[in-house]
């Protein structure tokens, strides 16, 4: 079983940036199946509003592990889309070129249907770059000013057609968020977010299609046995299951 | 060989979930190597009070005897006594639990100390379920929240002579609790970080650690795996796999 895990944090909180904990987490990932990591950088090391400089200081980081391990880590580039257009055309152009990045990360800095987000789309289509879009339903979380709830996620990927957008979390977006993922095919959903809540990848592959979904954990936030095991535990046939596990993924960042 | 020391049976109104008859879920769970459950009814958290779906529980496990019925109890009910007892008269039950954030009673309810004391006299050990589901994900008009911790710690201090299994907890709970309470158990069904059994065991003895799949809200399959591709020594998986759970509840 090969495995790319779409959404990973191998620095979280400072843990992590070490040489020695960076083979640990390739062993571990290793021993799981897991043969490559989009790592999305320490997002909230330094609040949901990073500075410049605090963004191109997470963004170096994950930089130093897919230095440490080239053929294991694939880069996204953690922005702050309210720094203004100049802040992110710099920082996307200087994780491309520089480090090789594949995409770009947003947390909760803004809603992704502001003003501010066109220029990360604008840069994302420039440089051939996959967004993937932090996103959970605000139904019970009242925090829509920042956070995105599926229904903004959706609109930014109905906005965009040309560039591809990962909804992350899946369980977190629930059966509402699966809703308005329909009928986009440049949106794609991740499975991280929260405990293995039974059927809700069962509903998504249904309503979806396995060909919209990719593996996702979220670690270290998350046990990889568990989100592994949330997928082999889904009623999916070996193609569907090898869709969302590895092929998706390596079709989406052309592995 | 895996106890699994959460289970349920019955309809969960807020996800479409499979309902499985006791045969069913006994398939079902050793499909994914669990021999052995302790089952409740999820009617009994929505009904006015828990015993028709106790009773409902009874007769659906009469004949899968490795289901073991834990009867859910309301102690701010007027009447516990009287289900308690008509629980015990009905099953060879080992164990009861309590729902309190869903049943509308803090952990300082008065009522809790006889009642503890009757459990206790009854041979039998109490499960407090702290939370069935990420309350961010709740349905939208309701509001129940997970129990708060302090209010478990303050519980357990009163109670210091009982051993009580606590199920639900997120595993910094776990964690914070173990530092100054050592008479309770846990289930796992709610903790979770990378590594998360090798994280946990340095803060609590395995011996009181317990699988639990919160099956079916929860992919059993996956909470299965959290224990059973754990990097630690095989007699400390089967401490949290099986032995706790035969030791607590006297299996
Ligand atoms: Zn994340």
């Amino acid at each position: 079983m090969r495995i790319i895990d779409a959404h990973t944090h191998p620095v979280f909180m400072h843990d992590g940036a070490t040489p020695a904990a960076a083979r640990r987490l390739v062993a571990h990932g290793r021993a799981h199946g897991i043969v490559k990591m989009v790592a999305l950088g320490d997002v909230l090391v330094h609040g949901r509003l990073p500075s410049a400089a605090q963004c191109r200081r997470i963004n170096d980081e994950t930089a130093q592990l897919k230095r440490w391990h080239p053929d294991y880590f694939i880069g996204f580039c953690c922005l702050n889309p309210t720094l203004g257009a100049r802040a992110v055309e710099r920082e996307v152009e200087r994780c491309v070129t520089q480090h090789g990045f594949r995409g770009i990360k947003l947390e909760i800095s803004n809603n992704a249907r502001d003003a501010c987000m066109g220029a990360v789309m604008a840069a994302a289509r420039r440089w051939n770059l996959i967004v993937l879009q932090h996103t959970w339903s605000q139904t019970n979380i009242h925090q829509r000013r920042f956070h995105s709830d599926p229904a903004d996620t959706a609109w930014l990927a109905r906005r965009h057609p040309d560039v591809s957008v990962i909804m992350a979390h899946l369980t977190g977006c629930g059966y509402r968020g699966v809703l308005e993922a329909k009928g986009l095919p440049n949106l794609f959903v991740d499975t991280s977010g929260a405990f293995p809540e039974a059927e809700i990848l069962d509903f998504a592959v249904q309503e979806l299609g396995a060909e919209r979904i990719l593996y996702g954990s979220d670690l270290p936030i998350r046990e990889t046995s568990v989100t592994v095991g949330r997928v082999l535990g889904a009623h999916l046939t070996a193609a569907q299951r090898h869709l969302i596990l590895h092929d998706n993924a390596a079709k989406l960042f052309r592995l | 060989m895996l106890i699994d020391a959460n289970v349920a049976l019955g309809p969960w109104p807020f996800a479409p979930l499979p309902e499985r008859t006791a045969p069913q879920l006994v398939a079902y769970l050793k499909s994914h190597g669990v021999n052995r459950a302790l089952v409740s009814h999820l009617g009994a958290i929505f009904l006015p009070e828990p015993m028709p779906a106790n009773r409902a529980l009874f007769a659906a496990v009469r004949r899968t005897p490795t289901l073991l019925p834990v009867p859910v109890i309301n102690p701010a009910l007027a009447t516990w006594r009287e289900h308690l007892a008509a629980c015990i008269a009905a099953a060879p039950i080992r164990a009861v639990k309590i729902i309190p954030a869903y049943h509308n009673y803090s952990l300082r309810l008065p009522a809790l100390a006889p009642f503890v004391a009757a459990v206790n006299a009854a041979g039998l050990r109490l499960i407090v379920a702290t939370r069935l589901e990420d309350e961010r994900h709740r349905y939208h008009a309701l509001a129940v929240k997970g129990l708060p911790v302090a209010q478990l710690a303050a519980f357990l201090a009163r109670f210091p002579a009982t051993h009580f299994v606590c199920s639900g907890l997120y595993k910094p709970e776990i964690e914070t609790l173990a530092a100054t309470h050592e008479n309770f158990s846990a289930d796992i069904a709610f903790a979770e970080w990378l590594n998360t059994l090798a994280l946990l065991t340095q803060k609590i003895p395995a011996r009181r650690l317990l699988l639990g799949t919160n099956t079916p809200l929860f992919d059993t399959r996956a909470q299965v795996d959290k224990l059973r591709l754990a990097r630690l020594p095989a007699k400390t998986l089967a401490l949290i796999g099986s032995a706790n759970a035969a030791r607590l509840f006297g299996l």
